[in-house]
């Protein structure tokens, strides 16, 4: 009993991060509809950014999120505007949209690997091997400190989005585009913004990435996979889905994980994935989704 | 009266010139197969030709694929990014019967790519259910499933994957039995490619990837069109993944399974122009030739991949049609390449 409470906690630390790496995927999809492929691969770019300056100005890698969030938007807004802005809104939108994330991602990758090789890299801050004790439980402290940083960046962004002048049009962005054009919404605006936001958040996540897991560049793959699979379990576009789907799978991957050996803890993911393409395409929390 | 006879000229010059385009297109034709089933003889009078026979079984193998994925990415509009997977099932069936049961790929391929239709056939029923976009993850996610079994399955190796025997034969001639396989599989691919964009079957693909809910009023039955599209876009993808394990003489599933065959099935088709006969060849040509240039003046770097990624992005941003579809477009089309 303890041991399956203790792998349970596993599963939930993990959670909040990969909701945190989710988070972005389905914001990007809910404002433009654009299933960004490449977002996992700017996660590794992010990671190699906190990585080299841990590595040679040993700066903390929880900290680099001040260096990546920004980083990264601005990147964001860059690929949007080479991207996106001259594409016109088409009923073949949404596969043109992800054939083009689809090249950056390959992009990326290739860049990555040639810039800094295959090798198998991850930072590692002294809090990466130490440990937090809760009575009979235990939980690596860079886990701990990664999934409390992670859910307060994503009560941030609910925040912001709940509250702000910014993430009120954002959030009518989403609900119906016509419509939010029609108010005076500068919808090609907030598509740009929050496409920036969404690539920062894969910027945070690079941060945790490099030192929770060990990454290189053709590990992103993986990543977009089980970050796919996330969102789509709780409904693409909805961010209370990209949460539940986030700790449900976490939780189950890590008992999949227990039972089976731990190489076939990530196929929960994709098995998932496809049965709920199968028995609910929509998602748990998700609208009908077209194109 | 006289507009009749006027009209019925104009159908006579019509069907004289229809009838002379398609005698030039048939001698081309026969051109260009007997070229290719002489050229490895060019072995015996000059010698020193396996570099060139290599670059041409490669371009057959990369034309029977595109013209496949062609079949539910272009003419039915349904994007798969996990397309490998059939190659690496075609890949490892006949590694299996070869290493274990002493059965030569020559007599099995065509029973792999069998196996790869059924798997189309199963797997369509499942991520078919979806659209659009929705149908593109389930591809990612069907080949990350496959590697992840493969990379686990010690019968097969795991992730160090299986050596094959060699094919006992002289230098000189190791190289014809894949050449002319390869050949064999590339024109029955193009063949079943143009046999579908011709038939009835073909025309309903073709109103699906136009508007899926007319196509289904029109009385299509679009659901068993497009798992059919999707089963048969696997057949020739397993053919010549069972030949191309015994050909590399190794299998494993990150040579198969890696992201960038798939991307070079799409860009391939893209290139050419997805949805005619003759684009994914054309394509598959053309992008053979510029990747060996590129491995040749650069190296084989991670490069290569980055080069994909970008020819595909300028490719889908400014040249969406490809090739043959933007020749189309502006009647500059020659005649051997017009088969739609």
């Amino acid at each position: 009993m303890t041991q399956t409470l203790q792998v349970l906690l596993f599963g939930v630390a993990l959670g909040g991060v990969y909701a945190l790496m989710a988070s972005g995927l389905t914001l990007v999809f809910g404002v433009m509809r654009i299933v960004n492929i490449s977002h996992s691969a700017l996660m590794i770019f992010a990671a190699y950014i906190a990585f080299f300056a841990f590595q040679n100005y040993s700066l903390d890698p929880i900290l680099s999120i001040f260096i990546t969030m920004p980083v990264m938007f601005l990147m964001g807004v860059a690929i949007y505007k080479i991207f996106f802005s001259s594409i016109k809104s088409t009923e073949r939108t949404g596969e043109l949209t992800v054939l083009l994330t689809f090249s950056l991602a390959l992009v990326l990758e290739g860049v990555m690997g040639y810039l800094w090789t295959n090798v198998y890299r991850s930072a590692n801050p002294s809090y990466a091997t130490e440990a937090i004790f809760f009575g009979p439980f235990f939980l690596p402290k860079g886990q701990f400190y990664a999934t409390v940083l992670s859910v307060a960046i994503i009560i941030l962004l609910w925040l912001f989005l709940k509250y702000s002048r910014i993430g009120y049009a954002i959030r009518a962005t989403m609900q119906n585009q016509a419509a939010a054009q029609v108010v005076g919404v500068n919808v090609e605006r907030m598509a740009m913004i929050s496409f920036g936001i969404g690539i920062a958040l894969a910027g945070a996540s690079g941060s945790l990435m490099s030192y929770l897991f060990t990454f290189y560049p053709g590990k992103h793959w993986e990543w977009i996979a089980i970050l796919l699979s996330l969102i789509v379990l709780g409904g693409m576009g909805s961010l209370a889905g990209a949460l539940v789907g986030a700790f449900l799978l976490a939780i189950a991957s890590a008992l999949v994980g227990y039972h089976f050996g731990p190489t076939w803890s990530p196929i929960t993911f994709f098995l998932a994935l496809f049965l709920i393409l199968l028995v609910r395409p929509q998602g748990l929390l998700g609208k009908k989704m077209e194109a | 009266m006289s507009d009749a006879v006027i009209e019925n000229g104009k159908t006579q010059t019509n069907q004289a010139l229809e009838s002379r385009k398609s005698s030039q297109k048939k001698i081309f034709l026969l051109v260009l197969l007997a070229v290719l089933l002489l050229f490895p003889l060019t072995q015996f009078v000059v010698g020193g030709m396996n570099y060139w026979l290599h670059m041409l079984l490669f371009t057959f193998m990369y034309i029977a694929m595109a013209s496949s994925w062609n079949i539910i990415g272009g003419y039915a509009g349904y994007t798969s990014l996990g397309h490998n997977v059939f190659f690496a099932i075609g890949g490892y069936f006949t590694g299996v019967l070869l290493v274990y049961f002493k059965i030569s790929p020559f007599l099995t391929a065509p029973i792999a790519g069998i196996i790869a239709l059924l798997v189309g056939l199963v797997v369509g029923l499942i991520s078919l259910r979806t659209k659009g976009s929705a149908f593109i993850i389930s591809t990612i996610a069907l080949m990350m499933l496959v590697k992840i079994s493969f990379d686990n399955w010690d019968y097969i190796g795991g992730t160090n994957g299986m050596s094959t025997p060699l094919l006992m034969l002289p230098v000189e001639v190791v190289k014809f039995p894949f050449y002319y396989y390869l050949l064999a599989i590339a024109i029955a691919a193009v063949y079943l490619s143009y046999r579908v964009r011709h038939s009835k079957f073909g025309l309903g693909l073709r109103a699906i990837s136009q508007d899926e809910t007319k196509a289904e009023v029109a009385g299509i039955p679009t659901n068993w069109y497009k798992i059919l599209a999707f089963a048969l876009s696997g057949l020739f993808v397993g053919v010549a993944g069972g030949l191309w394990g015994y050909y590399l003489t190794y299998l494993r599933p990150n040579i198969f399974l890696t992201v960038l065959i798939a991307a070079q099935m799409v860009l391939m088709s893209v290139l050419g122009g997805k949805g005619t006969v003759a684009g994914p060849i054309v394509g598959a040509i053309l992008f053979i030739a510029i990747d060996e240039f590129f491995v040749a003046n650069l190296g084989f770097t991670m490069l290569n991949i980055a080069a994909t990624g970008l020819l595909l992005a300028l490719v889908l941003l400014f040249f969406p049609r490809g090739i043959v579809g933007t020749l189309k477009e502006r009647g500059k089309l020659p005649v051997f390449l017009d088969w739609d």
